[in-house]
């Protein structure tokens, strides 16, 4: 008889034991209950409450207002075309390089594959700025540039645009894709599509026949996460797109409150735009849902074996130089061109060495908040990180082990801030959190970024952590209770110890992201709570333009050495 | 019987980081006759697969030529190499590879669909396939939601639906269940008897290799130790390997002196065994522990007793000291000794092998551990 | 002393009875096999022992201690048990080395570092693997995990080991040496050992007795392999133990005859009440022999080699029997070829009532 089959070990030991134990496993449910309504149910509910009520009176008519305003419904047009464009364009770029790499006999995969994932780590908002100084529609200096050498009327490349944003997200979005593929064509077992070569297909065949469609729900996974992460992106069509009158929902939403400049009204007009991109949102996520659960099928079985390399012959080089020149183009370039705007005198100036200058350094960390900025940025990543970690454990072990009455509540509660876009998830923090319940006011402090963060990266250290438990097989705490361990003594012993791994790995999920934000805090900050990611923009927002690409080049060492030290930390992992 | 495969001295090296130069295969050279049923046996890494897989066309061969029903599909020396998808093989895997993503019918239907063959004739022949391997009324069905049993008659039905000539096999019957394992391999050959194709079957079960072979090879570390019928490789094995690999053995080394073999340690009685003429001072006497026959103390043959009695589930194994040697003798559970009575043993026709086999299968030992 | 008492265990999950009032008693210092088809209820009672399940009555007591009684309301929690377990899946603590592991029940007595250390290595020298004290688990192969698992659950000198298909996931010359590696233990230790398998024939080689479950959770036979294989208590056994065929035995006019659509004539001897009807002879596959006289005549349907053995199946009437002819009796008596007509004789046959419903293989 299979011990899998005994989920509810936990409970019933707990039932073994006496009361003691009954106890406790009640007030860590407990504890989760609490905890998750605060942080996430409350929020969600002043949203939905605030859209549709004006003190304590149904009131439909704003809402029914913000859905028909033309500029809304534009902002909402946009936002489909962008994540509609970006998802299209960044699978089908994923799915390519993934082929290449993973099955072709293209050199230098190693270092390629490390060079793909560049993308994924660096703020998308960066990005855009960077195309912004090169390929903007009135200034960039490349455009700048190839107009003089073309001698062209007008600038080449207009990067503020729809599709220039989409090009952008599909440069730091294509990874999602990527990933997710090489990682299903590695584990696929090679038999598969040998059996077709022996059936008589040709090698291209093969790919369009067998291999390709046997992917097919890794590359709707990673569509999925590009279409919904560009649905609640804020960063890059605020840079490209804000000045040009292109507004999507997030940074309509943003718009909306900063022209109120924050007064309530504007606040519940916000609210029910959210309500509106939460649909759209949730809409994806079904779709997602529903997809991935029809094509989940079992791929990796058999021997391990190396699957034959397609010989890509005469294509090898072109090939291996175009996955060069992508690189360059969406890893270096954007960085090359951030670094060398930081040392310029002033924007706009030739690229020259006579126009160079570390002024610029200087003035950005002497200027008002950039040091702040940085120091709140640590705070709340780092404090949200810790409280993340173990609260999302605590979750995940109650979820897992526990497993009482009521937890797909908790599981779903605390996945649910994954589906609701930043922008919107601040609004919540807003309404809950400045004075309107128990008097509670955190509005201009860093703890209202804090809970916003909470809120937000609490579903990711819940899913390391549940993964890590469920690969804890009971029988490793039953053999320490056998040893003659406490039930406490077991958790503290060996589970604890065993998920220590996956917990670090949540936190640095949680805290890397969060030291790069701009989505969450942009709609929180007060006069001295900027994060680094506020600093930045405001610094662009206000024209500083070559200072905001020294504190951008900061920010970007910043996020390398944590990088470094990350892979470094959870490089050998004893557990699970 | 016409040659259907013929292997001309076939060598496959490999180059790897970490150990250097690997003979896999090492001047193999072999012919398959038309019809046959072929086993390739060995223990993993003797090189079965490998050659299995240089057939297939999944890889070139370093040396030699392989020629498939009179056509020459891979040579060096003319460096010519045709593609698996030209072969005309059918094949089966030991992990199935039946694709998730298509119903059975599609699955069958795959290689017709890819060879341009008419709608109807599809329908036709899918059908027919189907029905050899018991799996109509399941075109519908993914093969997810079947067992691992109908996912690999799938792949078979797959494999005979073109009409092969030649059918390899790699390993079809290790994802199974032991009692399934017997009923499909009744299955293979009653579809080989139907269709006519000839059979390589790769498999490092010795038992299965012999159940379904007209003719194998046992091949050990990249070279062929032997090619012949099951029953002459088991009763005549060629080395110590082969009597090992195949069935069980029970080894006694002997002292000859004066033409009488005695145990070694133990020189005051002989083994009532005839020596051949040739024999060394020092041999191994090899046999099957169920073909020692065993009786009471006063008949005849070697006297000893039994030293360790293990019921198994269909027959009574006993250790018999011989000399400082443990002898192994399988009986039915009828024949009943307890431990500790006296007994006498008799061989029939055992083999002899020379002592220093013995050094040779510690190295064998050893280079399987490295 | 550590002999094992279970009284009246009923155990459910659900509506689902697992165990309904099982009593077993096993003696000290053997190695007893717990054998039994699997979902049988074989590990529900050991995890019962163990403390990790909590049946809904009964009593187990080791020795004079009692471990749980649902009257008295007695159930000692699974760490003050003191009875040393190795699971199917090792459940070897990846994140400690491996004398980290096995010294782990010695810590939690809290016992001096010296002793921890000086039993810990000498258990690890009962399994060989001494060599191997600072190595983590995933450095190790399945077979040496499973040695730290038990070099982990003899360090307490328990005098009671439950093993849960320790072997299970070995490969097959792995588990031979790990049986023989198990019984030296026991043999050093003088512990009890109870070993849970579905596998009749690692239980066969390990076993000092062995108690045979049915698939309904109850005890079907307890005894020793001695016992159990030439006197199977009942037909269970006999078909659980070994491959067998069964033939319906008819009174005929004139004395004792097989119904297999013909009648054929038996001349061996049948028990009397074997004869009143709805009984079958049960014979092991190599208990049938050729005999060119016997009136007991078959057809050969197919014939495979087998290396050891040559593996026949018969139709004999309406049905189909299987035969394994050794070697050695192919030398002696001639083999069958497909097609051919033989003579069958049944050596060392037994009587049970038929099965109701189906129809024997």
């Amino acid at each position: 008889m299979s011990m899998r089959g005994h989920s509810g070990v936990s409970a019933e030991l707990a039932a073994v034991d006496g009361r003691r134990r009954i106890n406790m496993d009640k007030v860590m449910t407990g504890i989760c209950f609490v905890l998750l309504l605060i942080i996430v149910v409350i929020p969600i509910v002043m949203i939905i409450y605030n859209a549709f009520f004006n003190e304590g009176r149904l009131e439909i008519e704003m809402f029914r207002t913000q859905m028909t305003d033309s500029k809304n419904l534009d902002a909402m047009f946009n936002t489909l075309k962008i994540a509609i464009g970006a998802t299209v364009l960044g699978t089908i770029m994923g799915v390519f390089y993934a082929w290449l790499l993973g099955r072709s006999d293209i050199p230098a995969k190693g270092l390629m594959r490390a060079l793909f994932n560049i993308p994924y780590m660096f703020p998308p908002f960066l990005g855009a700025m960077a195309w912004d100084m090169m390929f903007n529609g009135r200034s960039g200096y490349i455009n700048k540039w190839l107009a003089s050498v073309f001698h062209l009327e007008s600038m080449p490349i207009n990067i503020n645009s729809v599709w220039g944003i989409i090009f952008v997200e599909v440069s730091y979005y294509f990874p999602f894709v990527f990933m997710q593929v090489v990682s299903a064509l590695e584990r696929m077992d090679p038999t598969l599509e040998e059996s077709a070569r022996i059936a008589g297909a040709r090698q291209h065949q093969v790919i369009w026949k067998i291999t390709l469609p046997l992917v097919k729900p890794a590359i709707s996974a990673g569509a999925l996460l590009i279409l919904t992460t560009s649905l609640a992106h804020f960063g890059v069509p605020s840079i490209l797109g804000y000045a040009k009158g292109i507004y999507t929902l997030p940074t309509r939403i943003y718009a909306v409150i900063y022209n109120s400049g924050g007064s309530f009204d504007g606040i519940r007009q916000g609210a029910a735009l959210s309500v509106m991109l939460v649909i759209v949102v949730s809409l994806a996520l079904i779709l997602q849902n529903r997809i991935l659960s029809a094509g989940s099928y079992d791929i990796i079985k058999g021997k391990s074996m190396r699957p034959t390399l397609i010989k890509l012959r005469g294509a090898k080089i072109p090939l291996f130089l175009l996955a060069i020149f992508t690189l360059v183009l969406i890893v270096i370039v954007p960085l090359v061109m951030i670094v060398l705007i930081s040392f310029l005198k002033a924007y706009g100036l030739p690229l020259q060495f006579k126009n160079f200058t570390l002024a610029q350094y200087q003035k950005v960390f002497s200027a008002n908040g950039t040091i702040d900025s940085i120091r709140n940025s640590l705070f709340a990543s780092i404090t949200a990180g810790v409280v993340c970690m173990f609260l999302g454990t605590l979750v995940a072990y109650v979820v897992q082990k526990i497993r009482p009455k009521g937890k797909e509540v908790l599981e779903v509660v605390s996945m649910l801030p994954y589906a609701i876009p930043g922008t919107v998830l601040s609004i919540g923090v807003i309404l809950a959190w400045s004075g309107r319940i128990f008097g509670i006011n955190l509005y201009n402090t860093i703890w209202i970024i804090l809970v916003a963060y909470l809120a937000r990266y609490l579903s990711f250290s819940m899913k390391t952590s549940s993964a890590a438990l469920l690969q804890v097989h009971s029988s490793l705490e039953e053999a320490a209770r056998v040893c003659g361990a406490s039930h406490t003594e077991g958790l503290a012993d060996i589970t604890l110890p065993l998920i220590r791994p996956a917990m670090v790995s949540g936190f640095f999920l949680i805290f890397l992201p969060a030291m790069r934000e701009v989505t969450t805090s942009i709609l929180l900050y007060g006069p001295y709570t900027r994060t680094l990611g506020v600093q930045i923009y405001s610094l662009r927002d206000a024209g500083m333009i070559p200072q905001a690409a020294a504190l951008a080049t900061v920010a970007i060492g910043i996020i390398i050495v944590l990088n470094t030290i990350v892979t470094h930390v959870t490089k050998d992992r004893k557990g699970v | 019987m016409a040659d259907q495969i013929i292997l001309r001295n076939v060598t496959k090296k490999f180059t790897t980081k970490t150990l250097g130069d690997i003979v896999a295969v090492d001047n193999f050279n072999l012919q398959v006759h038309e019809g046959e049923c072929f086993s390739f046996l060995g223990p993993s890494g003797c090189g079965k697969s490998t050659t299995l897989r240089m057939i297939a066309g999944f890889e070139d061969l370093t040396e030699g030529e392989i020629e498939l029903c009179g056509r020459l599909v891979s040579s060096s020396r003319k460096n010519l190499y045709v593609p698996p998808e030209e072969r005309g093989l059918g094949m089966v895997f030991q992990a199935f590879a039946v694709w998730p993503h298509m119903n059975v019918f599609e699955n069958v239907a795959f290689p017709l669909r890819i060879a341009k063959v008419n709608k109807t004739d599809i329908d036709r022949r899918v059908a027919e396939a189907l029905h050899h391997t018991s799996l109509t009324g399941l075109e519908k069905t993914f093969p997810g939601d079947l067992s691992g049993g109908q996912q690999q008659r799938i792949a078979l039905a797959r494999a005979i639906v073109t009409n092969p000539k030649v059918m390899l096999l790699d390993e079809p019957l290790s994802n199974l269940d032991p009692k399934l394992r017997e009923t499909m391999r009744f299955e293979i050959k009653a579809l080989q008897r139907k269709f006519n194709f000839t059979i390589i079957f790769v498999t490092h079960d010795q038992s299965e290799a012999m159940a379904i072979s007209d003719r194998m090879m046992v091949c050990d570390m990249g070279r062929i130790m032997q090619i012949d019928t099951p029953e002459n490789l088991y009763n005549k094995p060629c080395n110590r390997f082969v009597h090992n690999f195949l069935g069980e053995s029970t080894f006694i080394r002997v002292v000859v002196k004066d033409g009488r073999a005695y145990p070694a340690g133990h020189m005051d009685q002989a083994l009532d065994v005839a020596v051949p003429k040739d024999a060394a001072d020092e041999m191994v006497v090899a046999t099957r522990p169920n073909e020692i026959a065993l009786t009471g103390p006063c008949e005849g043959g070697f006297a000893s007793r039994i030293e360790k009695r293990i019921f198994l589930t269909d027959r009574t194994e006993y250790l018999i000291p011989v000399g400082d040697q443990l002898l192994k003798v399988q009986t039915p559970h009828r024949i009943t000794f307890s431990e500790g009575e006296a007994c006498c043993v008799h061989f029939t026709e055992p083999m002899w092998y020379p002592a220093d086999d013995e050094e040779a299968e510690k190295e064998r030992a050893r280079r399987q551990l490295v | 002393m550590a002999n094992v008492k279970f009284e009246n265990i009923t155990f459910r999950y659900g509506q689902n009875t697992v165990l309904n009032n099982f009593s077993l008693e096993v003696e000290s210092g053997k190695i007893v096999c717990l054998v039994g088809p699997s979902g049988c209820g074989k590990t529900t009672l050991v995890r019962s022992l163990l403390g990790l399940g909590k049946p809904e009555t009964g009593t187990i007591t080791v020795g004079e201690r009692c471990l749980f009684d649902a009257k008295r309301r007695i159930n000692v929690p699974a760490e003050k048990r003191n009875i040393g377990i190795v699971f199917q899946d090792y459940a070897v603590w990846p994140h400690m080395t491996v004398i980290e592991n096995v010294s782990y029940p010695l810590k939690k007595q809290r016992r001096p570092k010296e002793e921890i250390h000086r039993r810990a290595m000498h258990a690890l020298e009962q399994v060989h693997m001494t060599e191997y004290a600072n190595h983590l688990p995933n450095q190790l192969s399945g077979g040496q995990q499973q040695r730290v698992a038990i070099a982990r659950a003899i360090v307490v000198d328990s005098d009671l080991l439950v093993m849960d298909e320790p072997i299970t996931n070995l490969d097959a010359k792995l588990r031979e040496e790990m049986l023989l590696e198990i019984r030296m233990i026991q043999k050093r230790l003088g512990a009890t050992i109870l070993y849970i398998t579905h596998d009749q024939q690692s239980a066969l080689q390990l076993c000092d007795k062995m108690a045979i479950m049915e698939q309904d959770g109850t005890l079907c036979q307890y005894g020793t392999d001695e016992e159990i294989i030439l006197h199977p208590a009942n037909r269970f056994t006999f078909e659980f133990i070994g491959v067998s065929n069964f033939l319906p035995v008819v009174a005929a006019a004139d004395g004792p005859a097989l119904d297999c659509g013909t009648l054929f004539p038996y001349a061996g001897e049948v028990p009397p009440e074997a004869l009143r009807g709805g009984f079958e002879l049960g014979v092991r596959p190599n208990d049938v022999v050729f005999d060119k006289d016997s009136p007991i005549r078959a057809k050969v349907d197919s014939r495979v080699f087998l290396g050891s053995e040559y593996n026949y199946f018969l139709s004999l009437g309406n049905r189909q029997i299987r035969v394994q002819q050794s070697m050695l009796d192919a030398r002696q008596r001639g083999t069958a070829a497909e097609g051919d007509e033989v003579g069958i004789r049944f050596l060392n046959t037994r009587f049970y009532p038929a099965k109701k419903g189906g129809q024997a293989a």
